[in-house]
């Protein structure tokens, strides 16, 4: 049984809807800046992946969420309109919710019953829910940064198994003190911006994003046809240094999917930009490739890292690759490190008959995920 | 398809933590991670005779780390700044991580949050989907005393597991109407 995208929408750094991420991709631009949204320099840095206007409103995540949400749904909506309420379900990926909430409550600011409530990952998807139309089945995953791809596995069972006829799926996070704060403290942070893949990269940058898709059964244009999901069983938060965890999850996808490595042709790696990540990366993309690795690049230099939205948006973005037959770029990277994937896109490039993609996420807590797209 | 079946069932609370030996570690960890634990270690079952990347883990909560971003946020101003040791643990699927760390388990992972119903149906097509041969099941919810004051909420801490399994004998084969992992292993511990 086939699972299709039948609708995209995002509000990320490079601003707010689809069309926005598409020029960013053709521009191989970053959305990354030198933002005042925090009290800095008690962070390690000031370089955001900002939604522009982003931060000043009282319920930030329902709002990115909300706005993604719309766009997809409008996208979708001679599919949706097929279906009664019950039968459209709703996943939301996210880690820390409406975050935000707590830091008022804490230090006794004013906060709305809604921004308080949205503090509940599931008082958040159940509002989303039921604003956007969506009275069947309603799940929250938050599984770290692989939670938008285990989003999207998960919508894609919901509709296997007959429980709806169609999923909203968003992914969401935004910026907060709360999580600028840990990063600093785990020291993770580039004070220069991320780069991945490069070899004077040194660590990550956050970033903010509300991403939205809508799946429903049938063929179309982009189908998702494989996932695969493993643990490090290594460390919390460090990965498994020869990358055997994400192989594992690579492998999974790619029988789950019927297919060969050497079907995929193009890879978008997790590419946070920190120093074990990347290694640990591009040790396992050759442990799967061999020696005939795809075109990999990698989208957090663009937009940042959007945690619980990373997944879902960085799935957009590959979704984008297929429909317009271009491989993205990653922005940032200057030079590639040692090792590096040896077919490490630094700009666009045109593609031939790109039909395979494979997407790839790792987070806290050893997490590994694969997501396997087609095209045609 | 085989049947799918429960092999053991645990509840556990703050009361039973010091029943096993975890060793030095397990101080450090916050208390959705001792619990969802020891909720794992109270299942009595040897992982070392199971295929270990073939274990699923699928965990269910409603609070999440909530208790630990209040203790984490509450103490960012302390000397030293924000505690990264703290910070680790306000992802409510860290008990994840340290269940598989323990146990050396590589197989596939889900954390679902909103409560414990639905956890056994993913758990279940986990399994007949053939992404794992058994899977680890485990609710385990946490509001502290200092969470329940900032948040208003009941305070709370309790766990409570399974182990799913295809195709064995054991106390109870799964039934399509086994949702929820609560009422089931009240059932299955009496």
């Amino acid at each position: 049984m086939e699972i299709t995208v039948v609708g995209c929408g995002a509000v990320t750094a490079v601003g707010q809807g689809i069309d926005s991420l598409r020029a960013a991709i053709r521009a191989n631009s970053s959305g990354l800046r030198s933002c005042a949204r925090f009290k800095t320099p008690i962070y390690q840095s000031d370089i955001l992946g900002a939604v522009p206007n982003g931060g000043l409103v009282d319920d930030p995540v329902f709002h990115l969420a909300d706005l993604a949400l719309r766009e997809a749904r409008a996208q979708a909506a001679a599919t949706l309109d097929k279906f009664p309420p019950a039968r459209i379900g709703f996943v939301l990926s996210t880690t820390k919710a409406n975050i935000e909430a707590l830091e008022r409550l804490i230090d006794g600011r004013p906060c709305s019953e809604s921004a308080q409530k949205h503090l509940q990952a599931h008082g958040l998807a159940a509002d989303l829910a039921a604003t956007h139309g969506a009275a069947g089945p309603v799940q929250t995953i938050s599984l770290a940064c692989v939670s938008g791809i285990v989003a999207i596995q998960q919508a894609a069972k919901l509709l296997q198994r007959d429980a709806v006829d169609a999923v909203l799926v968003v992914g969401v996070d935004c910026l907060s003190p709360f999580v600028a704060a840990g990063f600093s403290a785990l020291r993770a942070l580039d004070p220069l911006g991320c780069r991945p893949f490069d070899r004077d990269r040194n660590g990550l940058s956050l970033g903010e994003s509300g991403a939205a898709l809508v799946l429903a059964r049938g063929h179309g244009e982009i189908t998702i046809c494989g996932w695969g999901g493993s643990n490090d069983a290594n460390h919390l938060t460090g990965p498994a240094r020869d990358g055997s965890g994400l192989v594992l999850a690579m492998r999974r996808a790619l029988k789950a999917a019927k297919i060969s490595p050497r079907d995929i042709g193009y890879v978008n790696a997790h590419g946070t930009g920190t120093p074990y990540n990347d290694a640990m990366e591009s040790l396992a993309l050759r442990s799967v490739f061999g020696d005939e690795c795809p075109p990999v690049s990698a989208s957090k230099g663009m937009l940042g890292h959007t945690l619980g939205a990373a997944g879902i948006v960085e799935t957009i973005i590959c979704i984008l690759a297929a429909q317009e037959q271009l491989l993205p770029g990653t922005p940032r990277l200057t030079a590639p490190a040692d090792g590096a994937p040896t077919q490490l896109l630094k700009e666009p490039r045109a593609a031939t008959n790109l039909r395979h993609i494979l997407k790839l996420g790792t987070g806290f807590g050893g997490v590994n995920a694969a997501l396997v797209l087609r095209h045609g | 398809m085989a049947n799918l079946v429960i092999t053991a069932a645990s509840i556990v609370t703050p009361d039973d933590l010091n029943r096993f030996q975890f060793g030095m570690r397990f101080g450090r960890l916050d208390s959705v991670c001792q619990l969802g634990l020891a909720a794992v270690e109270a299942l009595g079952i040897d992982f070392a005779s199971q295929p270990r990347d073939q274990v699923g883990i699928c965990v269910a909560t409603d609070n999440g780390s909530l208790s630990t971003d209040v203790e984490y946020w509450r103490r960012r101003n302390e000397p030293g700044g924000a505690s990264p040791s703290l910070f680790v643990y306000t992802l409510p699927s860290m008990v994840i991580g340290e269940i598989a760390i323990r146990h050396g388990l590589t197989g596939p992972t889900l954390c679902l949050m909103g409560g414990s119903d639905g956890l056994l149906t993913e758990a279940a097509d986990m399994l007949r989907r053939d992404e794992a041969t058994a899977c680890i099941c485990v609710y385990c919810d946490v509001v502290s005393a200092l969470a329940a004051e900032t948040i208003h909420l009941p305070a709370t801490a309790r766990a409570c597991a399974v182990y799913l399994q295809r195709g064995v004998q054991g106390l109870h084969v799964l039934a399509a109407n086994d949702r929820d992992i609560i009422p089931l292993c009240a059932k299955l511990c009496t």
